[in-house]
C-alpha cells in the first residue's frame, strides 16, 4: 500500500516534474516506510527529492525551553522552502498527537504568529502555482488511538478515505473531483448561505468569491469544497459537534456568535483558555478566513483527526483565521484553525433563502462520492 | 528512559567541540536511528543560546537514489546543501546507522559517483572549517548495527563508545578534553622538528617524510571520542612496504590484510587476502589516491579494541594509521583526491617508530611524555 500511496502523492497530487526540488517531511520516522516511496517515485518522476524527519522531542523541548529569538527562528532549510522549493510533502503521522498538551498557549501563540509571513507566501506561490504542498495522511498509533481504534483498523478507515482500496485510485479521484466541481460551480452562483443546526444559525456573504474544489492535490485524502466568506459578512451562532484541535490541543464544545463578521462570544466546556488564547492571537483570529463542505462520503465516522474529519461527507467546518488565496478571501491572521461542525443529522443549508442541503446531502442530486 | 550520558556527550560537543554561541546556526544531520542524540544536542544548543535545527533521514535512501536516480541526479547538490555548506555556523554530523552493510552490494560506479557529490560538498565545508568559519563535529551514536561490527552487544558497545568519549557518570568530560588537547598539542609542536618518521612492525618498515608540514592535535574538536595526532606527509617522501592487520573497511565493504609498497611517494604494489578487487578501484580513484594524504598517531587509549568504525579505529591508542588520497590544508598537503581511505596499522605488540633515526615510540606508545607548556 506504501508504494501505491506515493504513486498517487507523486503521480496525481503533487505532479513531481522533472528538474522539481521536492522536501518530504514527517515527524519522528513513523512515516519513514512510506517517505522511502516517496523518495523513489520523485526520482522516478525526475525530481531531486530530499527527505526530512521532524523530532517531536525537539520540538517540543524549543516550546518549553527556547527564548522568545530562539521560538520565532525560521532555519534557513524551511525558509528556502518555501521561497523557492517545488514540491512540499509532509506526512500527518505523529508518535503521540498530545505532545505538547502542556505547553503554554502564548508559546503556541508566538511561534504561529512569528510564521505568519512564510505562511502567507507559500499560500501565495501555492495559489500561483508555483508551490505544490500536500499533507498526507499516514496510519500510526497515535492517530488510531485518537480514533478509538486499532492500527490495522485505522488503516482501512484511512485508505478507503483517499480510495486506495480502489484499483484505480487516480481515476477514482478524478471522478470525484467532476462532483466536485458540479457543487463548486452551483455554490458561485449563491451570494449568501445560512447554517440552521443544533444551537445553530449562522449566516456567511460568499458573493464574488471563488470555491475551491479540493480534489486530493493540497490534503490526502481530501474531499471538500470552500471558499473565503466576506470578512464582515459572518452573523450568528455555531455549535461545534467536533472538538477543535490545535498542535495536539482541544477545546471541547466551542460556541462562537458573531457580530460584522467578528466572534463577539466565545465558550467552549473544555479548553476556553486555549480558544480564547489563539483567538486573541492578532485580529484576523477572530474573523472567518474558510468556510467549507465536508463531501467525502468514504469517510464516515469522527476520528480526531482533522485530516479526515473536516472532509466527512455531510459535515461543514469553518476557519478561524487566515484565508486561502485564491479563494478571494482577505482575512490575514498568524491562525488557521478549521472546526468542524455536524448536518447530518437534521442540519440544513439555505443559499439566498431556499433550502439547498439537509442532512448532510446537497438537494439537486449533486452529493459527495 | 533517558541516557544520562548522552546529555553529558551533547554538552560536550555543544560547549567544548563546537563552543557554540548565542545567535550561532546549527545544523545536527543524521539518520533517523540516531534521533536520542540528535535531541540531546538540539537541547543543549538552545541552553547555549543557539539556533539549532535538524536534518534527520529515514534509513535507506542512499541506497534508492542509487537504484532510481539518473547520473543528473545523482550529482545534483540541493541548495539547501548548498546554503548549508556556505553559511552555517556550527555543524554536527551523526553517523550512526541501522545497518553498516546496506551498499555493500551496490553498483561500485554509481556509488562512486554518488560519493563523489557528498566530498564536493564535504570539501568545501573542510575550507571552511580550516579558516576558522565553521565549527563541526563528527561523532557517532551508538547503534545496534555499530555494536554488531565491532562484536558487542549494544549495552557493551555504549561503554564503549561512553569510555572512550569520557562521558560516562562521574566522568568531567571538558576537563579530560583540555587536558588531552595540551598533552597532544606539545607532542605536535614535538614531531614538527622531526625529518622523517620510520615505522617499523610485522612485515612493515616504511620511512615516510614529514619535513615542514605541519602536526596537527585531534583533541575532540572536529570529532567525538577523539585522540591522534597527524600530519599529511611530504607527496613523494614515502618508501618501503607496509601491513596492516586490522581490515580496513571503506564505505561498507571490507578489504583483508592489505599489504602497500611504495617508490617515492607512490603506491607501486598493492595486494590484499581479500577486497584485492575493490582496493584496486579505490587506488584507481584518480592521482592523488595512491599518495598518503595523511600520517597519524592514534593516542586514545580507552580505545583498545577494532570496532570496523573508522571513527574509533584510527584513535586506537598504540597504533598508528595512514590514508591514501586527499591530504590536509592546515597540515600543508598539496596531495587532491576524491580518495581519503585510513588504513590502521597495529603497533602495540611489536613496533618501533624512529624519528630522523632516533627511537621514539616502541610497543604503543611514545617512549617520553612531551613538554607540556603550561598556560
Amino acid at each position: 500500500m506504501h508504494a501505491k500511496l506515493a504513486e498517487v502523492v507523486v503521480g496525481y497530487s503533487t505532479e513531481v516534474k522533472p528538474g522539481n526540488v521536492v522536501r518530504i517531511e514527517a515527524y519522528d520516522g513513523v512515516a519513514a516506510p512510506v517517505m522511502r516511496e516517496v523518495y523513489a517515485a520523485a526520482l522516478r518522476a525526475g525530481g531531486h527529492p530530499t527527505a526530512n524527519l521532524v523530532l517531536e522531542e525537539a520540538d517540543e523541548t524549543l516550546y518549553k525551553e527556547g527564548s522568545d529569538v530562539q521560538l520565532e527562528w525560521i532555519s534557513p532549510d524551511q525558509r528556502w522552502n518555501v521561497e523557492h522549493g517545488d514540491v512540499w510533502v509532509v506526512f500527518d503521522a505523529p508518535t503521540n498527537t498530545k505532545r505538547l498538551s502542556n505547553v503554554d498557549p502564548e508559546r503556541i501563540a508566538r511561534r504561529l504568529k512569528a510564521r505568519r509571513p512564510l505562511q502567507s507566501l507559500y499560500l501565495e506561490r501555492s495559489a500561483r502555482g508555483e508551490f505544490r504542498w500536500l499533507i498526507c495522511g499516514f496510519p500510526c498509533e497515535a492517530s488510531a488511538q485518537d480514533a478509538g481504534m486499532s492500527l490495522r483498523q485505522f488503516e482501512q478507515v484511512l485508505y478507503r478515505a483517499a480510495f486506495l482500496d480502489e484499483d484505480d485510485p487516480v481515476a477514482a479521484w478524478k471522478r470525484f473531483g467532476d462532483r466536485l466541481e458540479e457543487i463548486g460551480s452551483l455554490l458561485e452562483t449563491k451570494r449568501e448561505l445560512r447554517i440552521v443546526g443544533e444551537d445553530t444559525d449562522l449566516t456567511l456573504g460568499v458573493e464574488g468569491r471563488s470555491w475551491i474544489r479540493a480534489k486530493g492535490l493540497r490534503n490526502f485524502p481530501d474531499g471538500e469544497v470552500f471558499t473565503g466568506p466576506v470578512e464582515t459578512s459572518v452573523e450568528g451562532t455555531i455549535r461545534f459537534s467536533f472538538p477543535a484541535m490545535m498542535r495536539g490541543r482541544q477545546a471541547h464544545d466551542v460556541r462562537l456568535r458573531f457580530e460584522g463578521g467578528e466572534v463577539v462570544e466565545a465558550t467552549a466546556r473544555r479548553g476556553e483558555g486555549f480558544l480564547r488564547e489563539m483567538i486573541g492571537m492578532d485580529d484576523g483570529a477572530r474573523r472567518v478566513g474558510e468556510f467549507a463542505f465536508g463531501l467525502n462520503d468514504a469517510i464516515s465516522e469522527y476520528t480526531g483527526n482533522l485530516l479526515l474529519d473536516e472532509k466527512i461527507g455531510g459535515t461543514v467546518h469553518l476557519a478561524l483565521g487566515r484565508s486561502v488565496p485564491g479563494t478571494g478571501g482577505q482575512n490575514q491572521s498568524g491562525l488557521h484553525w478549521d472546526i468542524v461542525c455536524d448536518l447530518r443529522d437534521g442540519g440544513e443549508v439555505y443559499a439566498d433563502g431556499e433550502l439547498a442541503y439537509r442532512n448532510g446531502a446537497f438537494l439537486n442530486g449533486a452529493s459527495g462520492s | 528512559m533517558r541516557d544520562p550520558r548522552l546529555e553529558k556527550l551533547a554538552e560536550l560537543i555543544a560547549g567544548y567541540s563546537l563552543d557554540l554561541r548565542e545567535g550561532q546556526v546549527y545544523r545536527i544531520d543524521g539518520e533517523e536511528v540516531s534521533t536520542p542524540l540528535a535531541v540531546a544536542l538540539y537541547a543543549a544548543a538552545l541552553r547555549r543560546g543557539a539556533h539549532p535545527y535538524t536534518r534527520i533521514v529515514p534509513a535507506g535512501l542512499d541506497e534508492i537514489e542509487l537504484e532510481a536516480a539518473s547520473d543528473e541526479q545523482l550529482t545534483y547538490i540541493p541548495e539547501v546543501e548548498r546554503i548549508a555548506t556556505e553559511e552555517l555556523d556550527a555543524w554536527t554530523s551523526l553517523w550512526g546507522t541501522v545497518n553498516t552493510r546496506a551498499l555493500t552490494r551496490a553498483d561500485t560506479e554509481r556509488r562512486r559517483l554518488q560519493l563523489s557529490t557528498h566530498y564536493r560538498m564535504v570539501n568545501r565545508r573542510w575550507e571552511r572549517i580550516s579558516a576558522g568559519e565553521l565549527a563541526w563535529c563528527g561523532t557517532l551514536y551508538p547503534s545496534q548495527a555499530h555494536a554488531q561490527d565491532a562484536e558487542m552487544s549494544l549495552a557493551e558497545f555504549e561503554d564503549f563508545v561512553h569510555g572512550a568519549c569520557h562521558t560516562r557518570e562521574g566522568d568531567d568530560p571538558i576537563a579530560h578534553w583540555q587536558s588531552m588537547s595540551q598533552t597532544l598539542t606539545a607532542r605536535a609542536r614535538e614531531l614538527e622538528g622531526v625529518r622523517e618518521l620510520r615505522i617499523v612492525g610485522p612485515d612493515t618498515d616504511l620511512r615516510v617524510v614529514v619535513e615542514g608540514r605541519r602536526w596537527l592535535p585531534s583533541d575532540g574538536k572536529d570529532n567525538m571520542p577523539d585522540g591522534e595526532v597527524f600530519t599529511s606527509p611530504v607527496e613523494t617522501g614515502t618508501n618501503g612496504e607496509i601491513y596492516f592487520a586490522f581490515p580496513s573497511v571503506f564505505q561498507g565493504q571490507e578489504v583483508e590484510n592489505v599489504r602497500l609498497r611504495f617508490e617515492d611517494g607512490r603506491v607501486v604494489h598493492a595486494e590484499a587476502s581479500s577486497g584485492e578487487e575493490y582496493l584496486r578501484s579505490l587506488l584507481d580513484t584518480d592521482q592523488g589516491a595512491s599518495v598518503l594524504g595523511e600520517v597519524a598517531f592514534g593516542l586514545n587509549y580507552e580505545i583498545d579494541r577494532f570496532t570496523r568504525d573508522i571513527l574509533f579505529d584510527e584513535k586506537i591508542g598504540g597504533t598508528m594509521h595512514v590514508a591514501l588520497g586527499g591530504g590536509f590544508d592546515e597540515a600543508g598537503t598539496e596531495n587532491k583526491s576524491d580518495l581519503h581511505w585510513d588504513l590502521i596499522c597495529d603497533l602495540r605488540e611489536e613496533g618501533e617508530v624512529y624519528a630522523d633515526g632516533q627511537l621514539v615510540w616502541k610497543t604503543g606508545s611514545f617512549l617520553a611524555e612531551p613538554a607540556v607548556e603550561r598556560v
